[in-house]
């Protein structure tokens, strides 16, 4: 820390702090008409100059970019500072006459009409004052170079290159919000929005939070969503040779850091125009080492999360030049990456358990951590040929097909339900579930089957302990899948709603909603359709559909209890190998939670018991869930509900009639 | 007897010096966008350092959510 004196008064300031920013701590304001936190400082007016003693000399500096690095004495107000303050204005006005600012600082210091025409006089109120916030925000905020400046003196001028328009802007509007005159605005005429100005206002909000903080958030910027592998595995909620373990002494193998060395690009339109969170990343030039394309140097967009952790540590394959292998052929193929790791997983586990062997793999031996058979699975997958096509086919009809095909016991048979990571037939995305109850709802209760998109609970329930009791966790399963339905309804990305978080989020009563995001969709669907909503209707508008879509499901015999069904490695463990692995954890839950004496029990009787206590649990949570949604005992919406949200069409009545 | 403190509700044992990093280090919470309160009261970012907590105190370290 370094003291310095400002205006007589004393401040402790850190080393590399700005005259400008030490200013502002003490409430001291300096004028300047290019200071914005969000870019680095410039220079470009020189208004906050200011005289610094450094021991040596006292010199005129801008405040603005002089870092502080010894003790200093800045006078903010001597006579030769506001003599330059007073010309440099006269001389703005005299070219920028009608800018509003410029008039306001140069009455402040006694200039009201300058002495000279500048010969380039420019009269509108909107001026472009050369101020360079567009400039440098285009630059350091949406890491793109749309407009620089060109010429010099009186000739300089924001530009995009050669003076023409430039087909790389991608229309964020960045450079139109930080105008500080008005002479940048955007004109959206495909949208034809009611209020333009107020969503750019959202947009901007979004976009300083990610030049702000993203760094020290969750990095999206730089690894998109890879960076939670590291996380998962710290909270031992990465899944694991088929969702057996949540953590692995090799997953460092995986971490983003590796994958970020990787990346070529990172670009702010990497999947969406004018996004500024840029999460979605690329490797350029892979050499592929299977397949039809073997040799060949391709582009392989990704990996994210679910991709790293499915291909990745569910295989039990800690390489990843493996994942990005596999996000390439996935990508190439039409695949979903999670559903073939997590289809691949379950068939290592059978492989492992006798239920398969190499005679019914084509020779492959499918263990867990086999590079190789697996990448060739994935190859005959889309060829469409060997025991790819079983594969290929889905967890739900793997166990069809091995139960009919294979010579099992009913025990197998079991084993197979329990390990299976589907529901509704969609396999599993890749979290591991066993500790939080109400993610497991989250998956099971999700109408379109096992993924998380409609409630993401684990930090909530497992780690904050914040949703205790059965209704709680309803509440959180009915909110949290009704709003985030809602940017389904809009056609928009939900990243941006909780993947950075405003600074004061943390003093709202409820975080996790981050209401100030909230609060910015609301006003963003108010200002698309000029139609006013709050964040009520905004449930609402969702639980309408979502009504109507679990209604489309009972009419297809899904919407129920019994579609709800989750396999039991989503809920607790199946082996005494996972038993026995966290058994410190699962024998104090079974002592202080149930009163079990677990005295001179195995580990398959604590695990049995256990089990029931756990599928006993699951169903109860149904049950609370149901209610809180407005369904019956059997999980189908009641006529009433869909009387009160406006949804009992005379078709979807007949429907429910047959419940 | 040990003396505790709550963190989300587990009961963890108490260290002289205790800041909410050190915790943070205990738990092996490695997540960055946390609300933290200590008996109620919000602890800020620059604080997690600095900020001493005391024995039988009541730790709130909320995660939010992040991912797709």
């Amino acid at each position: 820390m370094i003291n310095i004196i400002i205006d007589g008064k004393k401040i402790e300031v850190e080393k590399g702090t700005t005259i400008l920013e030490a200013a502002k701590k003490l409430n001291i304001i300096i004028p300047a008409l290019c200071d914005r936190e969000v870019v680095k400082a410039y220079g470009a007016c020189r208004l906050c100059v200011v005289d610094v003693n450094d021991g040596n000399e006292i010199k005129m500096v801008t405040s603005c970019n002089y870092l502080i690095n010894k003790e200093i004495e800045v006078f903010m107000q001597s006579e030769r500072v506001r003599k330059t303050r007073k010309m440099l204005l006269e001389m703005m006005l005299s070219r920028w006459p009608n800018v509003p600012m410029i008039k306001q600082f140069a009455a402040e210091y006694g200039v009201i009409k300058p002495r000279m025409i500048h010969p380039l006089v420019d009269y509108s109120e909107n001026a472009c004052i050369l101020c360079g916030l567009c400039v440098n925000a285009c630059s350091e905020m949406v890491w793109e170079d749309i407009i620089g400046f060109a010429g010099r003196g009186e000739n300089r001028r924001v530009v995009m290159p050669f003076e023409k328009h430039y087909e790389a802007c991608i229309g964020c509007s960045t450079c139109a919000n930080i105008c500080p005159t008005g002479a940048i605005y955007m004109t959206d005429i495909p949208n034809k929005p009611a209020d333009e100005k107020r969503i750019d206002k959202f947009g901007m909000k979004i976009t300083e939070e990610m030049t702000l903080m993203d760094d020290e958030q969750c990095d999206m910027r730089g690894v998109g969503t890879a960076h939670l592998t590291q996380i998962m595995n710290d909270y031992d909620l990465l899944p694991t040779t088929n969702y057996r373990f949540g953590s692995h002494k090799e997953a460092g193998k995986l971490h983003s850091d590796v994958f970020k060395a990787k990346f070529t690009q990172g670009l702010p339109d990497g999947c969406w125009l004018g996004c500024t969170m840029s999460c979605a990343k690329s490797i350029d030039n892979y050499e592929l080492k299977s397949g039809p394309y073997k040799g060949q140097k391709v582009l392989v967009d990704g990996p994210e999360y679910e991709t790293v952790a499915g291909c990745g540590a569910n295989l039990g394959i800690f390489n990843p030049e493996f994942v990005i292998e596999a996000n390439f052929y996935c990508d190439t193929y039409g695949i979903d990456t999670i559903s073939f790791a997590t289809g691949l997983a379950f068939v290592m586990e059978c492989f492992e358990n006798g239920i398969l062997d190499k005679e019914k793999t084509g020779d492959l031996e499918l263990n867990f951590g086999n590079e190789e058979a697996a990448m060739e699975i994935l190859h005959q997958m889309g060829r469409g040929d060997g025991f790819g096509i079983i594969v290929g086919q889905g967890i739900r009809r793997m166990k069809k097909i091995f139960t009919e095909k294979n010579d099992l016991t009913d025990e197998q048979i079991q084993f197979m339900q329990d390990i299976g990571m589907e529901a509704k037939g969609l396999e599993y995305s890749e979290y591991v579930t066993k500790e939080s109850l109400a993610m497991q709802g989250g998956y099971g209760l999700a109408l379109k089957g096992a993924q998380h998109d409609e409630a993401w609970l684990i930090f909530m329930d497992m780690v904050n302990n914040q949703i205790p009791t059965f209704a709680d966790k309803a509440e959180a399963l009915h909110y949290f899948p009704m709003f985030r339905t809602w940017f389904g309804l809009m056609g928009l990305c939900k990243l941006p709603w909780n993947d950075v978080e405003p600074a004061d989020n943390a003093e709202n009563d409820e975080p996790a909603k981050i209401p100030g995001h909230v609060e910015g969709y609301v006003n963003f669907f108010s200002a698309m359709t000029g139609k006013e909503i709050d964040k009520h209707e905004l449930i609402r508008q969702s639980e309408r559909v979502y009504n109507f879509q679990r209604v489309f499901n009972f009419r297809l015999g899904y919407g129920n209890r019994e579609s709800d069904r989750i396999p039991y490695r989503s809920a607790g463990p199946v082996t005494n190998e996972e038993y026995e692995s966290r058994a410190e954890r699962y024998d104090k839950q079974l002592i202080e939670k149930w009163n079990y004496d677990i005295e001179g029990k195995t580990s398959k009787e604590k695990r049995d018991f256990l089990r029931k206590m756990r599928e006993e649990d699951y169903q109860k949570l149904c049950d609370a869930v149901y209610n809180r949604r407005g369904w019956d005992d059997n999980g189908v919406p009641t006529i009433e509900k869909m009387r009160e949200i406006g949804m009992d069409l005379p078709e979807v009545v007949e429907v429910l009639k047959r419940a | 007897m040990k003396k505790q403190i709550l963190v989300n509700d587990n009961l963890i044992e108490w260290q002289e010096n205790l800041t909410i990093n050190k915790i943070l280090k205990i738990m092996n919470y490695s997540f960055k966008m946390l609300v933290i309160k200590v008996d109620g009261e919000l602890i800020k970012k620059d604080e997690y350092g600095t900020k001493i907590v005391s024995e039988n105190a009541d730790v709130k370290i909320i995660h939010l959510i992040s991912g797709g």
